[in-house]
C-alpha cells in the first residue's frame, strides 16, 4: 500500500529509532556474533615512559583456549596510521605493538586472542614485562613538560597566533581591569558504549563493525596501515553509542585485530574494558587560561588578551584552537590570543565534546563576569551592552547572530530580573545559599563535503544512503524529518542507511557540522530526484505513482556537495577519509551557533553541596531540524557542562602517570538525581546565508558556556570566585567558616 | 578472570561444609556484587566460590520483635531499606541501606556481604603498578605519598591507610547491633564492633571471622533512640557514590529536651566502622543547639590524622556529624 501524501500532517518529529535503541533490536558493533569468533583482549604497560627490556607471553599462551598472542616480539607487518590532526586517520600516529618503546603508562604490549572472553582475559593478565623506565611527566606543573609556541610549531593560518588591533596597549590603558588564570583538568568522554570492533576477512576484503563517527578514516587509516586498497575496507556502523570525539578516527587496536582475523582466518572481535578506555585513546587535555580583560570607565570591554597552553603528548601536536570563539563572543575591538603545546607522557589527547570551547568558554565567560562585579554592572546587562553584530576578527558581519536575543529570552524564562546583585545576598527557605549566573557560548559552523543517494521505489517508500553516522544525536530522525516534509510523506516511509563505507564516502561526523553537511546533501539529492520523477520543486509528492509513471522499479538520485566556497579538490581530499572543512568565516561572513545559559545553584550552608536545581538555556543553531532531538542534544550538553564544572576530573598521580581514576565509580559523572529542571528553547531562525535548509550546528554548542553559568553561579551564591574545575565541596568549604 | 570451583548449597550446613572442603582460598557468593567486580580485576582469585544465595537459613529479616532487630546475612539490602517498620523506628538503618550503590545493586547485595566488603582505595583496585600492602603484603602502600583524598583519617598505619567503605555497618556500630556467625567449631556472635580490624601491620586481615565462619545473621537491641536518628552521606555525586564522609547519629530526649542516650558513629574516613564516644559523651545532657551539635562534630573528628588531601574533611565531617545530631534531634521523642 502506498503511502498518502501528507501535505497537511504535521509530520511525526519523534526519534525515529527509538524503539529499535529501547528495545535492543538495534545492534551495535560489539553485539554481534558471528559463528566462529575469537575474543580479544589487551595487555597494557604499567609504567610511564620506557622501553620492554623483556615480554614473557609463554603463559599467556599457555591458557587454554588462547588461539594467539600478539606483540612487538612478532614483527607486525603494520604501518602507523598518521593522526587524525596531523594529515592522518589515527587516534595517535603511536600505533603500540611495533616496538619496544613505552611512550604512557597503559599502552598496549600485547593483543591476545582466545576462544571465549574469560580465557583472553585471563591470558591478558599473564603477559610479563620487565621495562627499563624513563623520567616521565604527566601533568602541567610536572618537570619535564616541553612548552611550544604553536605558531612556531606548526605554521599553518588557521593555528596563528590572533592578534587583532593592539591589545596589549589597549588593555594597558583600559580603566577596568581582570587578569586571572583557570584551570581545566583532564576529562574523559566515558561513551556508554565502549569502544570496540568485530572485524573479518571476506576474502581480501576487511570487513570492520566499529561504533564510529569516521567509518571513512577506518576505512582509508587501515588500507595504509596493512598496505592494501582502500576499495578492499569496508567498514559498517549503523550506531554508535556515544562518541563525543573519542570516536572520531581509526582506533589503536583495529590494524592488530585485522592481523589477526587474517592469521587465524576467523572473525575476532575487542571490547575495550572501562579500565583500559581511559589510556586506551583520547581525552580532553588539561589546559591552562590566563585571560587579561580591560573595560573603559562605561563597562565597554576594550581589550581581550587570552594565552593558553594544554597538553599534549610527546608523539603527536594536538591542536589549541581555543581563541577561536573566546575573540568572538563579545564587540572587543582588541584581541590577542597565544596557544602554546605542553608535551608530556601520555597517549595523545584529542577532541571531545566541546573540545576548546568549553574550557575556553570556562575561562573568558568566567573572567567577563569578574568584570562586570568589577564594574558594578548586572553581568547579564554587561553581556547585552558589549555585543556585536560584526565578526570583530574578519571584520566582516556574521551570517546570523541572535545571541542578545539567547540572552533576553532567557533572563525572561529564567525571571533574572528577580536576580539581586550582591554576591551572596540570596537564600532559600531551607537556608541554602541562592545563586544565579549567565554566561554565553560560542562554537563554530562548519560544512563537510558530502555525499547521498536516494532511491524512490514503486511502493512509495525512499531509501537514503549517505554520508554521515549516527552517535545518538539523531541524524535518522533529522534526515527522516527533512524528506518526509519535502515529499508530504510519513517519516516511517523512509529508510535510512548511515555509517557505512559500502553505499557512501563517509566522512567524519563532528564538530556539529554532520546535520548541516548530511542535510545540504539529502536536500540536494531530493531536487535531484524531483526533477527525475518530474515532478515540480515543492509540494507533497505521491511518490510511488510517480515511481511507477515512469515505467521502472525504482527512481535514483544522487548528490554531492560541498561547504560554501569548497572545490572539487576538497571533495578530493574528503574522499581519502581526511577531515575537509570549510568555516567558520566564509566569503563574505562568518558563522557560529550561539547559546546563552542560565543556572541556578544551590549551596548547603554547612556541607556546602552543590546543587543545580534549574537551567534555562536557549540557542541560535538556525533552523531546529529535529525538534525532539535538538532538545534532548541540548539537554546533553547541559548534563555534560555539569558533569565538567562540578564532577569530572582525571586524577594523575604524578609518580606513575596515566589516570588514577579509571572506572565510572572514581570518575563521577553526574546521575540522574544530581539533574534538575533543564528548560531548553531555540530561536529557530533559519540560517540561509550559510545553508541551503537553514541548519548551523547544535550538539557541541549546548555545553558551551554551562561551566562559567556554573561557576559565576557559585560566586554569586558564595561570594567566592573559584577558576578551576570541577568545583568540589572541599573548595567550596574553604571559603566558608564553621 | 582465573577458573574456579563453583559450589552451590541450599543450607547453613551444607555452606560450612563446602567452605571447608574448599580450604582458605574459597570465596563466600552472595549478592556478588563486590565480589564478582574484584575477580574480574583478580584483585580476587579464589580457588573456590560457594554460592550461598539459595541458602534458606541465611534469608530474611524481623524487625517486630521486642528485644532485637533480627537481619538474615542473606537479606537484600533493597527489601530491608524498604521496610516500613525500619523507616519509622530506625530511619538511620534505612537511610544508610537507601544511600548505598543503587537500586539495581541494592536488589543484588546482601547484608552479610555488605559488611565485608572491601576498600574502594584505587591503589589497591588498580592492581599492578601500585604498591599496596593488602593486595599484596609487603609490596608498600602507594596511597601514604599518593591521592589520599578518599584515605583514611583514623584507624590507618604506616601499612594502611585505606577506607573501610560501608554505610550499613557504620549505622549498625552506632546501635551496638552483633553478629552471629557460623563455622567449622559451631556458632558464636560477636559484637559489631569487633567485626572489623584495624590495618595494623596486616591489612590483608580485615575480619575477625576464623576459617570457615559464615555470617548468618545481624542483631540490633531495640532502642527508642532509633527514632530519633538519621544517617547522612555527603558524597561527590547525589548518588551511586561512596562517601566523601558520613554520619550515623541516634539519640534521645529527656523531659528537659536534653540528650539522654547518644550514639554516634562516622563513615568514609576510618579504615573500620568507627564510633565516636567522645562525641556521644560531648553531646550527652546537653540540649541540642548549634553549638552542642558543632560540639559533638568537633569531638568526632579529634585526634584526626589527615593526609595530603582528605584534612577538608575534618571541617567537612565535623559539620556532617553537628548536621545529623539536629536531624536525628528533630525526629527523638522527647
Amino acid at each position: 500500500m502506498s503511502p498518502e501524501p501528507q501535505d497537511t500532517q504535521p509530520v511525526d518529529t519523534r526519534r525515529v529509532d527509538a524503539r529499535e535503541k529501547v528495545t535492543g533490536a538495534a545492534l551495535y558493533a560489539t553485539d554481534l556474533h558471528p559463528d566462529q569468533l575469537a575474543h580479544a583482549t589487551l595487555a597494557t604497560a604499567t609504567i610511564g615512559r620506557g622501553r620492554i627490556a623483556e615480554l614473557d607471553v609463554s603463559a599467556a599462551a599457555a591458557v587454554p583456549g588462547v588461539l594467539l598472542v600478539l606483540s612487538h616480539l612478532d614483527h607486525l607487518d603494520l604501518q602507523s596510521p598518521g593522526f587524525v590532526m596531523g594529515g592522518g586517520y589515527g587516534v595517535q600516529s603511536l600505533q603500540p605493538l611495533l616496538d619496544d618503546r613505552i611512550a604512557y603508562r597503559g599502552q598496549a604490549i600485547a593483543l591476545v586472542v582466545a576462544e571465549t572472553l574469560t580465557a583472553a582475559t585471563e591470558a591478558a593478565n599473564l603477559v610479563r614485562a620487565r621495562y627499563e623506565t624513563e623520567p616521565f611527566a604527566a601533568t602541567l606543573d610536572s618537570p619535564g613538560v616541553e612548552r611550544l609556541s604553536q605558531p612556531a610549531t606548526i605554521p599553518l593560518p588557521f593555528l596563528a597566533d590572533l592578534d587583532v588591533g593592539d591589545a596589549e596597549s589597549a588593555y594597558a590603558t583600559a580603566a577596568l581591569h581582570v587578569d586571572a588564570t583557570y584551570d581545566q583538568p583532564a576529562q574523559h568522554q566515558n561513551p556508554m558504549e565502549l569502544i570496540g570492533a568485530t572485524v573479518s576477512w571476506r576474502g581480501d576484503t576487511l570487513v570492520v563493525h566499529e561504533g564510529t563517527q569516521n567509518a571513512g578514516a577506518i576505512r582509508h587509516g587501515l588500507a595504509q596501515q596493512l598496505g592494501i586498497d582502500a576499495a578492499n575496507v569496508e567498514v559498517i556502523s549503523p550506531y554508535t553509542g556515544g562518541g563525543f570525539g573519542q570516536k572520531n578516527s581509526l582506533q589503536i587496536h583495529i590494524g592488530p585485530l585485522a592481523l589477526a582475523a587474517r592469521r587465524l582466518g576467523r572473525p575476532v572481535k575487542l571490547v575495550v574494558s572501562r579500565a583500559q578506555l581511559f589510556h586506551h585513546t583520547s581525552f580532553r587535555p588539561a589546559s591552562r587560561h590566563r585571560i587579561r580583560l580591560g573595560a573603559d570607565e562605561h563597562g565597554r570591554m576594550v581589550a581581550a588578551i587570552h594565552e593558553v597552553e594544554h597538553q599534549t603528548s610527546r608523539h603527536d601536536l594536538f591542536p589549541l584552537m581555543y581563541t577561536e570563539i573566546t575573540s568572538r563572543l563579545y564587540g572587543i575591538r582588541d584581541f590577542r590570543g597565544r596557544q602554546t603545546f605542553a608535551r608530556m607522557d601520555t597517549q595523545s589527547p584529542g577532541f571531545m565534546r566541546a573540545p576548546f570551547e568549553h574550557p575556553a568558554a570556562f575561562a573568558f565567560e568566567s573572567a567577563v563576569d569578574e568584570l562586570a562585579y568589577a564594574a558594578h554592572r548586572d553581568p547579564l546587562e554587561f553581556r547585552l551592552a558589549n555585543d556585536t553584530t560584526v565578526d570583530p576578527v574578519s571584520g566582516e558581519p556574521f551570517s546570523s547572530r541572535h545571541l542578545a536575543q539567547c540572552l533576553r529570552r532567557g533572563a525572561k524564562r529564567f525571571g533574572w530580573s528577580a536576580r539581586q546583585q550582591r554576591p551572596a545576598s540570596m537564600r532559600a527557605e531551607d537556608g541554602s545559599l541562592v545563586g544565579w549566573g549567565v554566561a554565553v557560548g560560542a562554537y563554530p559552523a562548519s560544512i563537510v563535503p558530502s555525499a547521498a543517494h536516494l532511491v524512490a521505489g514503486a511502493d512509495g517508500r525512499i531509501r537514503v544512503e549517505v554520508d554521515g553516522h549516527e552517535m545518538g544525536q539523531g541524524i535518522r530522525s533529522t534526515i527522516a524529518i527533512l524528506v518526509a516534509e519535502n515529499l508530504g510523506i510519513g517519516v516511517h516511509d523512509v529508510d535510512i542507511v548511515v555509517g557505512d563505507t559500502r553505499v557512501a564516502t563517509q566522512h567524519l561526523t563532528a564538530g556539529s557540522w554532520g546535520t548541516a553537511s548530511t542535510l545540504g546533501a539529502v536536500h540536494a539529492a531530493l531536487r535531484a530526484l524531483r526533477e527525475q520523477l518530474g515532478m515540480d520543486t515543492r509540494g507533497p509528492v505521491d511518490v510511488a505513482s510517480a515511481v511507477r509513471a515512469t515505467g521502472r522499479d525504482q527512481v535514483e538520485a544522487r548528490a554531492e556537495t560541498l561547504g560554501p566556497g569548497q572545490t572539487e579538490q576538497d571533495a578530493e581530499h574528503a574522499r581519502k577519509g581526511l577531515p575537509t572543512l570549510s568555516g567558520p568565516e566564509f566569503p563574505g561572513y562568518s558563522t557560529f551557533s550561539w547559546i546563552a545559559h542560565f543556572v541556578e545553584v544551590r549551596v548547603e550552608p554547612t556541607t556546602c553541596r552543590i546543587r543545580v536545581p534549574r537551567v534555562v538555556s536557549v540557542a541560535d543553531c538556525g533552523r531546529v531540524a529535529s525538534p525532539v532531538t535538538a532538545a534532548s542534544q541540548v539537554r546533553g550538553g547541559i548534563v555534560w557542562g555539569i558533569g565538567a564544572s562540578l564532577r569530572e576530573a582525571g586524577a594523575v598521580d604524578p609518580r606513575y602517570g596515566g589516570f588514577l581514576n579509571n572506572s565510572l565509580e572514581e570518575y563521577p559523572v553526574p546521575v540522574n538525581a544530581d539533574i534538575g529542571t533543564l528548560d531548553v528553547d531555540f530561536i529557530g531562525e533559519p540560517d540561509l546565508r550559510f545553508h541551503p535548509v537553514g541548519v548551523k550546528g547544535l550538539g557541541e554548542v549546548s555545553m558551551v558556556g554551562v561551566a562559567a553559568a556554573v561557576a559565576n553561579a557559585v560566586f554569586h551564591a558564595t561570594g567566592v570566585r573559584h577558576r578551576r574545575l570541577p568545583i568540589r565541596i572541599e573548595d567550596v568549604l574553604a571559603g566558608t567558616t564553621a | 578472570m582465573r577458573p574456579f570451583a563453583y559450589t552451590k548449597v541450599e543450607t547453613l550446613a551444607e555452606a560450612v561444609d563446602a567452605l571447608a572442603a574448599a580450604g582458605p582460598q574459597a570465596r563466600l557468593l552472595a549478592g556478588g556484587t563486590t565480589l564478582y567486580d574484584l575477580m574480574k580485576l583478580e584483585i580476587e582469585t579464589p580457588s573456590a566460590v560457594v554460592d550461598v544465595h539459595r541458602v534458606a537459613d541465611l534469608a530474611g529479616f524481623d524487625t517486630s520483635g521486642d528485644r532485637e532487630l533480627v537481619f538474615g546475612a542473606g537479606a537484600r539490602m533493597a527489601d530491608v531499606a524498604e521496610d516500613g517498620r525500619l523507616r519509622r523506628d530506625y530511619p538511620a538503618l534505612s537511610e544508610s541501606l537507601w544511600r548505598a550503590a543503587s537500586q539495581q545493586l541494592r536488589n543484588m547485595a546482601t547484608l552479610g556481604g555488605n559488611l565485608l566488603q572491601r576498600t574502594r582505595c584505587p591503589y589497591f583496585r588498580g592492581g599492578e603498578p601500585f604498591a599496596c600492602n593488602k593486595r599484596s603484603p609487603g609490596s608498600g602502600c602507594a596511597a601514604q605519598e599518593g591521592l589520599d583524598r578518599s584515605n583514611a583519617l583514623f584507624g590507618g598505619s604506616e601499612a594502611c591507610i585505606a577506607v573501610y567503605p560501608g554505610d550499613w555497618a557504620t549505622a549498625l556500630v552506632a546501635f551496638d547491633a552483633e553478629v552471629d556467625v557460623h563455622g567449622p567449631g559451631g556458632a558464636r556472635s560477636l559484637p559489631l564492633a569487633r567485626l572489623h580490624r584495624e590495618p595494623g601491620d596486616t591489612p590483608q586481615h580485615e575480619h575477625n571471622l576464623a576459617p570457615g565462619e559464615i555470617i548468618t545473621r545481624v542483631r540490633v537491641p531495640v532502642t527508642p533512640a532509633g527514632r530519633g536518628s538519621a544517617y547522612l552521606k555527603i558524597r561527590d555525586r547525589e548518588s551511586y557514590a561512596f562517601a566523601l564522609v558520613s554520619a550515623a547519629v541516634a539519640l534521645t530526649l529527656d523531659g528537659d529536651g536534653r540528650v539522654d542516650e547518644c550514639r554516634i558513629a562516622v563513615g568514609g574516613v576510618a579504615t573500620r566502622p568507627w564510633r565516636v564516644p567522645a562525641a556521644e559523651q560531648a553531646l550527652r545532657g546537653n540540649a541540642i543547639t548549634e553549638a552542642s551539635a558543632r560540639a559533638a562534630g568537633e569531638a568526632a573528628f579529634t585526634g584526626a590524622r589527615p593526609g595530603r588531601a582528605n584534612a577538608f574533611k575534618i571541617e567537612l565531617g565535623t559539620r556532617t556529624v553537628a548536621d545529623a545530631v539536629r536531624l536525628a534531634g528533630s525526629r527523638a521523642v522527647g
